[in-house]
């Protein structure tokens, strides 16, 4: 690999930094300057994204444009980052937004404005940095630091109650993630042996995949066959539960998952244009990217114990969100319990363990960045012009700004998945695999299967009537209010904002193969991963293990130093 | 008794220590020759001075081997010597905020830093006395000279309530550990550490509850000086009546001091007596204050009080380090590795050298966090709101992002470090600490601990609420400038960002420090 390649995905991340430290030089007094410059750095990062996208190669090794060195060697820990097909993919739906958001702030964001950007600089390296790392503990550092720009964002940038909505973000995701790095602990602790021990994902997976095999082969097999257990598999047996759940709470916190959900309307209400955008767009998806690359695969059996409990969650998510989204008066709660919802379909297709639902999960992860993302932006502009969020103070905007009520429709319709959008491949795909999956019998009746699938379905066409409901109250009917008579409509940089978001839902809606190309090894991978944990599947070994780089030199508990020999120790005195 | 011969390379070991005191009395010295109205710019630059060298010398020591020192009175190991580096460390900064606070106040004179010095050079020795009189006399050194420094502002009440309470609550707990002591020294007859652990097993056996009685009084007494619950009655009251510097000095130096001696003495305990009984005195102790600090800061509105709180609960997360390094299995008698535990230790034995890395590097970190919001504390208060007690109000953190960027992101950082949030310092030795829990199989006491420390962050990110989404309030204090305090932001915000995210060579010092003498 050249030079270019070993440090593409470090460019990637890092760029937004480096310009940060260039924002922070910059006099405060020029906002022009300040915008300018962030826009640059989100646009070139854009580029390199956008290269490193094109240089993953879909029948390569699993991890590509790896790059490896030691850090904190004590705790075990390298910095080691590389991108699979999903985590690429992601990668790409980042770098997409981060252009786009600085431009849907230009007037949005009025005051701190030096602030503002480099808050959203910082935030997009610490998001790159949480999509490819390889290392369990750079994760953890890059997902909780991520916490703290979106919470600035949320609590100095955001409406009215903004301070109760940032904290409780922050504490929400706070508390179960802390729970995460507990198991996390005790997984790296479990995987190897004293010295040898070492917080990289391919070390922890592989140490734990014989075990993960034998618990699975004797839940399978007859009454007390795990009595017989020893070692580690025994440890996995009778703690593995614990650990899946401490990693799933944490992670279907940030999905969010019903009902753990709470913070997220709240978060997106009083969060600005960019906020909302982030968040819907990037951050929901590292719940469920979380539960792909992470508590599923380390945790096979006890996830596939978990699986019915699970989607039970997911389902209620589904239809609780449309039925929430039915009963708002806020265009943006509306928008926020969609998401909810969305991610429904995400956590469903991942939990139906099927080339379809995973496909259709990752793919809907990619859609729900791209449509509820211009939804938060598009409605952005509506509440920049009318400082409301409430449909009764529209009605009829049609007539008055018809390009913006197209562009709406346009993304409707993507939301809603209509065929030929985006949206309608991914949750097609979901819903096929849900339908197709083994749920039912895991959940002790293989009639259930349906039963999920039938409840997905209808939150299908709740869907469509409350997106199609706000829409019909918000841009059709007569102009009843004096104060909308005169909206503009979008000017150019705002069509600008949104023309991509309307291209790529075409793109992705007429041409998904390419981007299907580059998930299918990771959905291969992922379910032979997870499949780990289900009794009698085949075994497939090529697709299981995981192959990383390695550093030079052993990076478990070196000493930089020679430790003092103690025979130097002098003889006690008596 | 034989007068043994000392040459002067056997002074070299206490050569921190000795810079210090030769600072001092530097400084008690030239003050006699100043009138009232002379400069005594050179008083804090001769102090930081001071610090950076014994700083200096601590760490070149670091690398020399564990040996006796004055007829093992004290040992030089790379443990003390890291303590050392630590408490000059908070010497250093804490002098720094001290200028603008004493310059403010007409209160510059050469006793301030003097005191400050003895009193590290107290910290410094304590972390190597080997002892259990010459722990005592050193407690002691350490303690009067922040008696005095709580008081040194005699104007109002409250230097000298807080100087007053934290005068009888020190020397009862002083008189509590020298009781302890005395029973040690009854049951073993002996008060030399390194000579007690036989003896001590056998009173083990002919006197139980003597040497039990022992070992409980002298916790208490070390649990009086690092703060723990419930013998913490005294943090709040005395952190807030004391001058912000002093109170930045307290809580790191005088905690790391304690704890370093409180983990020597009970190293030496433990092999003595069953580990098990320490394990569970330290993790009761770990759990109340762990749990009651954060509960207890929540509704302070008071920032130095918070911060007073916020210390307890920090050294509650210290204790599980404490606990996890007397976890011993079934029938294993207890032993400390140290550096080679690595190489050649059992899991238990890896698991204790990381508590008690853990520890270390947690006292950096604590001190680095804790100084640095105490810095930024001095910065903000004026003298005049002191009596009305709004000094430290949250209101005065206002829109603090709007009127110095520059100071709202230092205190943003400390305020991070200090709950524990990644990319900083406080998060890589909370994760070293729990890490250590977690592998000694102090699962609950972990999750104990992880979500008292959620708890925790709510009442630091109100600190940050009120710096970056709160308006300025109207009829704002001019938030006087200087260099110095400056100077102590930049250092301890790059220590905690950086260090969060480089280790530098302070693992490797880290992995060194882990050898403790004698073990």
């Amino acid at each position: 690999m050249s030079f270019f390649d070993t440090h593409l995905l470090n460019l990637v991340v890092f760029l937004p930094l480096v310009f940060a430290a260039l924002v922070l030089v910059l006099p405060g007094s020029e906002p022009g300057q300040i915008r300018t410059v962030t826009f640059i750095a989100m646009l070139v990062d854009a580029v390199f994204g956008v290269w490193a996208y094109l240089r993953y190669v879909p029948g390569g090794p699993e991890f590509q444009l790896e790059y490896r060195v030691p850090w904190f060697e004590m705790f075990g820990t390298s910095y080691h980052i590389g991108v699979d097909g999903l985590a690429v993919s992601l990668l790409l739906l980042t770098v997409f937004l981060g252009p786009l958001v600085v431009l849907a702030s230009t007037t949005y964001i009025s005051h701190r404005i030096k602030e503002f950007h480099l808050a959203l600089l910082v935030l997009q390296t610490t998001m790159l940095g949480a999509l490819v790392s390889l290392d369990v503990l750079l994760f953890y550092v890059f997902f909780e630091a991520m916490l703290i720009p979106m919470y600035l964002m949320v609590g100095v940038w955001g409406a009215e109650d903004r301070q109760m909505a940032a904290v409780k973000f922050f504490l929400y995701t706070l508390a179960g993630s802390l729970l995460m790095l507990v198991a996390i602990i005790a997984v790296y602790f479990i995987s190897a042996p004293a010295g040898s021990r070492s917080f990289d994902y391919a070390a922890l997976y592989n140490g734990l995949l014989d075990a993960n095999r034998q618990v699975t082969a004797c839940m399978g097999g007859p009454q007390g066959a795990c009595d017989s257990l020893s070692g580690l598999a025994r440890t996995m047996h009778t703690w593995g539960p614990w650990l899946f759940a401490a990693f799933a709470l944490a992670f279907a916190i940030k999905v969010p998952m019903w009902p753990v959900h709470t913070w997220l309307p709240d978060a997106h209400v009083q969060a600005p244009v960019a906020g909302s955008m982030i968040l819907a767009g990037v951050m929901l998806k590292m719940g469920t990217f979380g539960f792909w690359r992470f508590a599923i695969p380390l945790f096979p059996a006890a996830a596939q114990n978990a699986r019915p409990f699970l989607a039970v969650l997911s389902v209620i998510g589904i239809v609780y969100g449309a039925l929430m989204c039915l009963a708002q008066r806020d265009i943006k709660k509306l928008i926020a319990y969609s998401s909810v919802s969305h991610l429904g379909y995400c956590m469903l297709g991942i939990l139906a363990v099927t080339a379809e639902g995973a496909t259709g999960s990752a793919y809907q992860m990619l859609n729900h960045g791209v449509s509820t993302g211009a939804l938060f932006l598009l409605f952005g502009f509506l509440y920049e012009r009318r400082h409301s969020r409430l449909m009764a103070d529209f009605g009829g905007i049609a007539k008055v700004m018809p390009v913006f009520t197209a562009a709406f429709l346009i993304i409707t319709f993507s939301s809603v998945a209509v065929p030929g959008t985006n949206g309608f491949i991914g949750e097609f795909l979901v819903l096929l695999g849900t339908f197709k999956s083994d749920l039912g019998v895991a959940a002790g009746n293989p009639h259930l299967t349906v039963v999920f699938g039938a409840f997905a379905t209808l939150g299908v066409i709740l869907g469509a009537a409350y997106m199609l409901w706000m829409v019909q109250k918000v841009f059709f009917g007569g102009l009843t209010h004096r104060e909308n008579q005169h909206l503009r409509d979008m000017n150019l940089r705002e069509g600008l904002t949104v023309l991509p978001f309307i291209i790529l839902v075409g793109v992705m809606g007429l041409m998904p193969q390419p981007f299907l190309d580059r998930l299918a090894p990771s959905t291969d991978r992922f379910l032979a991963r997870a499949r780990v944990g289900t009794p009698g599947a085949p075994v497939q070994d090529d697709q299981v293990r995981v192959e990383v780089m390695s550093l030079p030199s052993s990076i478990t508990a070196a000493a930089p130093s020679a430790p003092v020999p103690l025979a130097a120790v002098p003889s006690q005195r008596q | 008794m034989n007068l043994p011969n000392l040459v002067l390379a056997d002074f070299l070991p206490l050569l921190p220590a000795i810079i210090m005191v030769a600072g001092a009395s530097i400084l008690l010295l030239s003050e006699v020759f100043l009138s009232a109205t002379s400069s005594r710019a050179y008083q804090a630059v001769l102090t930081v001075v001071t610090a950076v060298a014994a700083g200096a010398v601590a760490v070149a020591l670091m690398f020399e081997p564990p040996q006796e020192v004055l007829l093992g009175f004290g040992v030089l190991d790379p443990f003390s010597s890291f303590l050392t580096l630590v408490v000059c460390v908070g010497l250093g900064l804490a002098a720094l905020s001290a200028v603008s606070f004493l310059r403010k106040r007409g209160a510059e004179r050469g006793e301030f830093y003097a005191l400050m010095l003895f009193a590290s050079a107290g910290m410094s020795l304590l972390a190597m006395s080997n002892e259990l009189i010459t722990v005592f006399v050193n407690v002691e050194v350490l303690s009067i000279a922040t008696y005095a420094l709580t008081a040194y502002l005699r104007r109002g009440t409250r230097p000298s309530e807080a100087g007053f309470k934290y005068f009888i609550l020190g020397a009862f707990s002083s008189a509590v550990l020298l009781y302890g002591a005395a029973l040690l020294y009854g049951a073993t007859g002996t008060t030399q550490l390194t000579a007690m652990v036989g003896p001590l097993g056998a009173a083990m056996q002919s006197q139980p509850g003597l040497v039990y009685t022992g070992v409980v009084l002298v916790g208490a007494g070390f649990a009086f000086k690092v703060a723990a619950v419930p013998f913490h009655m005294w943090t709040p009251d005395v952190y807030e009546g004391a001058p912000t510097p002093v109170t930045a000095l307290m809580s790191a130096g005088v905690k790391a001091a304690a704890f370093a001696s409180m983990v020597r003495v009970f190293i030496t305990v433990g092999k003595g007596i069953d580990p098990q009984m320490l394990l569970a005195l330290f993790s009761t102790l770990a759990f109340l204050t762990m749990v009651a600090g954060n509960l207890l800061a929540i509704p302070q509105r008071n920032v130095k009080r918070m911060l007073a709180y916020s210390s307890i609960a920090h050294a509650g997360y210290l204790l599980v380090g404490v606990a996890a390094l007397f976890v011993t299995a079934p029938g294993e008698s207890f032993r400390l590795l140290g550096a080679s535990a690595l190489t050649g230790g059992t899991a238990l034995d890896v698991a204790r050298a990381e508590a008690l890395r853990g520890i270390l590097y947690y006292l950096l970190a604590y001190t680095f966090s804790a100084v640095g919001a105490f810095a930024m504390v001095s910065a903000l208060e004026r003298r005049e709101d002191e009596e009305k007690g709004t000094a430290w109000d949250l209101e005065r953190f206002s829109g603090l992002a709007q009127r110095r960027p520059g100071w709202a992101f230092a205190m943003a950082a400390f305020m991070l470090s200090l709950g524990g949030i990644p990319p900083t310092i406080g998060f890589m030795s909370k994760l070293l600490i729990f890490q250590a829990a977690v592998d000694a199989g102090l699962i609950g006491l972990t999750i104990v601990g992880v979500l008292s420390s959620a708890a925790g962050v709510y009442y630091y990110l109100r600190v940050v609420v009120y710096m970056f989404m709160r308006p300025v309030p109207e009829g704002a204090q001019v938030l006087e400038r200087s260099w110095s305090t400056e100077l102590a932001l930049v250092l301890s915000t790059a220590a905690v960002v950086v260090l969060g995210i480089i280790p530098g060579p302070v693992m490797g010092w880290l992995v060194q420090a882990s050898t403790i003498f004698g073990q």
